[in-house]
């Protein structure tokens, strides 16, 4: 499933808190997970690399009602993946960056087990600095309350496994099958010590031909997947450590995702669309120069009735580190 | 410059690592063609045999579920988030017009008929219209070359008239139309 669960995925890399990203994280080895999500390079920088480990446990989902629903007895599911990302300022104001996930799926139920690994969907983003945040450090008047705003466009490349491949088994999917573009925003103020920022994207999703599922050839038809909106909402607070100027920063963040309905030769099929809220926290690391960042981030999407629909419920759980070129 | 050689690397090696299927989908009709009387999951083949326990513990055959009706339907459950849309769906909107057609969720998923009973009650789906048949080993599942989705139509006379991944239950409808 994925199938996704599927859909979708990341802040620098986690669902919702790791970078302050909207939530692009997906379902995993039923729906179709594994695509990377957008870099941010700071505005003091060049460049930005990051390379990060998530794990996916999957535990139950919600129906197409809300109703929160357990896996069967005995089922363990998890998603890893590893992703590596790459953002580079190629002018004063904008930044392109390439994210591409490489997953393990790692699926155990009580009568039935299967590992595969392959690469997820990829991410591509061109972003552009509209507005910089002057005054993070003193607030005199209303005008050093501007936030800093950045606005951007997304491709997901569909490079990941998906149904339409020669695949046999739906646990061997790690990707949508589908482009996307993305619109983005996002939205920073910090007052030091603190920060608060919004990010969201819409994706629309362009319909593609299908003459394959799961290997076995089909009567072609077109298929489009509905709509995306992430949105996700991020509180962090920065410690100090020692006089040095190494930090710690600690973030709790909410996410909204919600996908349409997807169409099949141009007509809406109800209950395929899916909505997904989780809670975030991430502790990450900077060193004093900032260059170096190393993050752990949790993801949870609450297991309880009325928190999505049609959609997985997981935890994820992120280890990153992160180089900042000057 | 060296960022746009870097990109352009960058893009060449994702077409090359990428499924070209996805990157490049096409729509030719590759549909093998029909073998008929011959045993296998394809549309117009016998439908392969099978004998399975419900999760009542009562064995069904084919030639079982066949008795008496017009045909049955194979939908190939894991209790996922999709599977369950597909499974509501095909309740509310397909099922209600074909009462002389069989329903059977088929989980390929669990280990004992006691967990695909469990797992039937926990989704909403013991009892009423739907039969869940226990595929302990998964003879059903690569027999028909299923996976998550797939829903199979089978006729009267054993005939798959349909094997295609669950999409808005039109295709279905159709095929369950179209029975003798």
């Amino acid at each position: 499933m994925n199938y996704s669960m599927h859909i979708f995925i990341a802040a620098a890399l986690c669902a919702g808190a790791a970078t302050l990203s909207p939530s692009l994280a997906e379902a995993g080895s039923c729906c179709g997970g594994g695509s990377g999500g957008a870099l941010t390079v700071p505005r003091y920088a060049s460049a930005v690399a990051d390379l990060s480990f998530d794990s996916e446990l999957y535990d139950g989902f919600w129906n197409q009602n809300g109703r929160h629903v357990s896996d069967p007895p005995g089922s363990d599911l998890r998603q890893y993946r590893a992703t590596v990302g790459y953002a580079q300022r190629f002018a004063t104001d904008w930044t392109a960056g390439v994210s591409l996930p490489y997953a393990w799926n790692d699926t155990r139920y009580s009568g039935l087990t299967s590992k595969s690994e392959v690469l997820g969907d990829t991410a591509l983003t061109v972003s552009y600095d509209l507005f910089e945040d002057k005054s993070a450090w003193r607030v005199y008047d209303l005008k050093d309350m501007a936030p800093a705003v950045t606005v951007g466009l997304g491709l997901l490349v569909p490079t990941g496994i998906s149904p339409y491949d020669d695949v046999g088994s739906s646990f061997d999917v790690t990707g949508r099958g589908f482009y996307r573009l993305d619109g983005t925003l996002l939205i920073e103020k910090t007052i030091q010590p603190w920060s608060v920022s919004l990010a969201s994207a819409y994706g629309k999703y362009l319909e593609r031909a299908v003459n394959r599922e799961y290997g076995k050839y089909v009567e072609p038809y077109h298929k489009e997947l509905g709509d995306r909106f992430t949105t996700s909402l991020a509180v962090s607070r920065s410690f100090y450590i020692g006089t040095g100027g190494d930090t710690i920063m600690t973030t709790l963040s909410y996410a909204y995702l919600n996908e349409a309905d997807a169409s099949y030769n141009g007509k809406a099929s109800p209950d395929s669309g899916f909505t997904k809220q989780s809670l975030g926290a991430m502790l990450a690391y900077s060193s004093t120069d900032h260059d170096w960042g190393l993050r752990l981030g949790w993801n949870h999407a609450v297991q309880q009735s009325g928190w999505g629909e049609n959609f997985p419920t997981t935890d994820v759980y992120t280890l990153g580190v992160r180089y900042v070129f000057r | 410059m060296y960022f746009a050689r870097l990109s352009c690397a960058l893009i060449f090696c994702l077409l090359l690592a990428g499924c070209g299927n996805n990157l490049l989908p096409s729509e030719s009709d590759r549909r093998p063609a029909v073998q008929a009387g011959t045993v296998g999951p394809g549309v117009g083949q016998s439908a392969p045999d099978f004998t399975v326990s419900s999760s009542q513990g009562v064995p069904v055959s084919l030639a079982a579920a066949l008795s008496g009706r017009k045909g049955i339907v194979l939908y190939f459950t894991m209790w996922c988030p999709i599977c369950d849309s597909h499974m509501n769906n095909m309740r509310a909107t397909v099922a209600p017009l074909f009462p002389e057609v069989g329903f059977y969720l088929v989980d390929y998923v669990s280990g004992s008929v006691t967990d695909a009973a469990n797992a039937a009650a926990v989704n909403g789906y013991s009892g009423g219209l739907y039969t869940t048949l226990a595929d302990l080993g998964q003879a059903m599942l690569n027999n028909y070359q299923a996976t998550m989705g797939t829903t199979v139509v089978i006729d009267s006379s054993g005939i798959v008239r349909l094997n295609e991944d669950y999409r808005d239950g039109k295709n279905l409808q159709a095929a369950l139309t179209a029975l003798p």
